[in-house]
C-alpha cells in the first residue's frame, strides 16, 4: 500500500475486440455454480439423486437393473432444484445488485440475459450428461453385485425427451426470475403458479380441454415419457410459448429498461 | 475524456437531473461535489449507461457508453462498493470480470497488490469485508481492465485516513499519466486536496463548475464556496 505503482494508462493500445458471447457464456455459467447457494443447490441434487439410485439399486428387482432405468432413477432432483439456479441467475444482477458491474463490463443487458439463459440450458445438458455416465457406473454394480439384468440399450427418446423438459423448466425459471427481479418472490410464483393451475383444472371441468394446450405439467407428461404425437408437440409449444415465452418477453423487456442501481 | 451534454433526469415528478452539462478533461481529476440527494449518483450511472436519460446525452472517449466495444477495458467504474454478491470472494468478483474482459490470469494478482489487499483479505468472502475493504476491492476492480477513463462515486467514504492519502497518490498519478479522473464525494477537504477541476451540483442544477483555482479566488476555501452555492437550493427546497 506504501508504495506508489501505478498501472500507466497505455498510449497505445491495440484496438479491443468485443466480448465473444461464448465468453458471456462461460462467465454466467461460472456466476451459477460459485456461490454458496448454487453449490448447495448442486449438493443436494446430487445427495437427492443418490438416495433414489441407492434406493433403486437395492430395492428394484433385478431385472430393471438397466442403464436406462437406472439413469432416469438418478435424474429426479434436477427437474426440481436446477430451475432455481436459473431464477437466480436472473434475479441476483438486481438482489445483490451485481449488476452495477455487471451491465457496466457489458451494457447489452438482453446478450447478457441471453447468455444466462444459454448457460442455465447448458448446465442442465452437463447435469444429464453426468446422470447418464453415473447410471451407467450404477448398471455395472448393479451387474455384479445383484445379478442385474444390465441391458446397456439406452431408450434415446425418453433420454433426450427428458433433457428437453429440463432445459424448458431451466428456460422458465430464468424468464421467471428475469419477471420478477426478485429471488423468493421468482422462486414461489415459478413453484406455486403451475401448482395452481393444475389445482384449478381438477376443479372446473371447464378449463380440462384448454390445459391440455396450456398446462406444461401436462404437456411435458409425453415428452418425459418418450412418446411425443404431432398433437403432443403443438400442445407442449403453445404451453411452452404461455408459461417460457411470456414471462421470458415481459423479462426481457423489463431488464433492458430498468435503472440499475 | 467525458461529456456530459444536457443530461436529464425526471422519475415522475421529481426532476433529480436537470440539464447538467460538463467536461472531465484527460490528464486531470474532476471532483463532482454536492449535498446528499443533489443528482451525482443519478449523473453518474446515466454516463455509464445504467439509467436512461430522460433527455440529454453523455460520451466516454468520444462514444456514448453503450457503444463503446468491451467497456471494462475502457471505463473503470465504481458506483458502489457494498455492490457485489457477498458470498464471493474478492478474488473470484476480480476473476469474474478480468474472464469477461478477456485480460491475462497474472492481472487479477496485479490489482490485489496494487491496491495493498492481502492475499487472506482476497480470499475471504466479500460480506465479511469492511467498507473500507469493499472501496479497495471496488477500486481494483475499476482499474483491471488497464483504462483510461475513471468513473469513481463517493470513493473516499470508508477507508481509512492513510487509505484516503494513498488513494489520492493513485489517483493523481493515474490523471498524470494521461487518465481522466471524475469522482464524487461530499467530503469537501478531499476534493480539495486532489481535485483540478470542480463541479458543484445542488438539486439536480450545476451551481459552479471550473478549474479549482478559478473557482477559489476570492473566498476562503472550497467549504466556503459549496455552503454558499448549496444554501440557495436547500432553501429553495425548503420552500418548495
Amino acid at each position: 500500500m506504501s508504495t506508489l505503482t501505478m498501472t500507466i494508462p497505455s498510449r497505445q493500445r491495440s484496438a479491443t475486440t468485443g466480448i465473444p458471447f461464448a465468453r458471456l457464456c462461460g462467465v454466467e455459467l461460472r456466476k451459477q455454480v460459485d456461490t454458496r447457494a448454487g453449490l448447495w443447490l448442486l449438493i443436494v441434487i446430487a445427495l437427492v439423486n443418490t438416495a433414489l439410485l441407492v434406493l433403486t439399486l437395492t430395492t428394484a428387482p433385478p431385472a430393471e437393473l438397466t442403464w436406462s432405468n437406472l439413469t432416469s432413477a438418478a435424474s429426479l432432483a434436477q427437474f426440481v432444484l436446477l430451475p432455481l439456479i436459473g431464477v437466480m441467475a436472473a434475479t441476483s444482477e438486481w438482489s445483490q445488485r451485481t449488476g452495477l458491474t455487471t451491465f457496466a463490463l457489458e451494457p447489452r443487458r438482453t446478450r447478457v440475459n441471453l447468455a444466462k439463459l444459454a448457460s442455465a440450458g447448458l448446465l442442465g445438458l452437463l447435469v444429464m450428461l453426468l446422470t447418464a455416465v453415473i447410471g451407467a457406473v450404477l448398471n455395472v454394480v448393479g451387474i455384479v453385485f445383484r445379478g442385474g439384468d444390465g441391458s446397456w440399450a439406452m431408450d434415446w427418446s425418453l433420454l433426450a425427451g427428458a433433457a428437453l423438459a429440463l432445459l424448458l423448466l431451466v428456460a422458465q425459471g430464468v424468464a421467471f426470475g428475469l419477471a420478477f427481479l426478485s429471488t423468493p418472490i421468482a422462486i414461489v410464483a415459478y413453484l406455486a403458479l403451475p401448482i395452481v393451475w393444475t389445482t384449478l383444472t381438477v376443479f372446473i371441468s371447464g378449463l380440462v380441454g384448454p390445459s391440455k394446450w396450456l398446462d406444461m405439467n401436462v404437456t411435458m407428461l409425453p415428452l418425459m415419457m418418450g412418446e411425443m404425437s404431432a398433437t403432443g408437440w403443438a400442445q407442449l409449444a403453445t404451453s411452452v410459448a404461455v408459461w417460457v415465452g411470456v414471462p421470458l418477453a415481459v423479462g426481457l423487456w423489463r431488464t433492458s429498461r430498468r435503472d440499475v442501481a | 475524456m467525458i461529456n456530459a451534454e444536457h443530461l436529464t433526469k425526471r422519475y415522475g415528478r421529481h426532476l433529480v437531473v436537470d440539464d447538467v452539462s460538463f467536461i472531465s478533461r484527460p490528464g486531470r481529476v474532476t471532483g463532482f461535489l454536492g449535498p446528499n440527494g443533489a443528482g451525482k449518483s443519478t449523473t453518474m450511472r446515466m454516463l455509464c449507461a445504467l439509467t436512461t436519460p430522460t433527455s440529454g446525452r453523455s460520451l466516454v472517449l468520444e462514444h456514448p457508453f453503450r457503444e463503446l466495444t468491451n467497456p471494462g477495458r475502457h471505463v473503470g467504474v465504481l458506483l458502489d462498493a457494498s455492490a457485489q454478491h457477498g458470498g464471493r470472494t474478492g478474488r473470484e468478483i476480480l476473476t469474474l470480470s478480468s474472464t469477461l474482459m478477456g485480460l491475462p490470469r497474472a492481472r487479477v494478482h496485479e490489482v490485489v497488490d496494487l491496491v495493498g489487499l492481502t492475499r487472506r483479505e482476497a480470499d475471504a468472502r466479500a460480506r465479511t469485508y469492511s467498507l473500507g475493504m469493499r472501496q479497495r476491492l471496488g477500486l481494483a476492480h475499476a482499474l483491471l481492465g488497464d483504462p483510461q477513463v475513471l468513473i469513481l462515486d463517493e470513493p473516499a467514504n470508508g477507508p481509512d485516513p492513510a487509505g484516503i492519502r494513498w488513494m489520492r497518490g493513485l489517483l493523481r498519478s493515474f490523471a498524470e499519466a494521461g487518465g481522466t479522473v471524475l469522482l464524487s464525494s461530499h467530503l469537501l477537504h478531499e476534493v480539495e486536496a486532489i481535485a483540478d477541476d470542480l463541479i458543484i451540483i445542488g438539486g439536480g442544477r450545476i451551481l459552479a463548475q471550473g478549474s479549482q483555482t478559478e473557482l477559489l479566488a476570492g473566498v476562503s476555501g472550497l467549504e466556503e464556496l459549496f455552503l454558499d452555492l448549496t444554501a440557495d437550493t436547500a432553501r429553495e427546497g425548503v420552500a418548495a
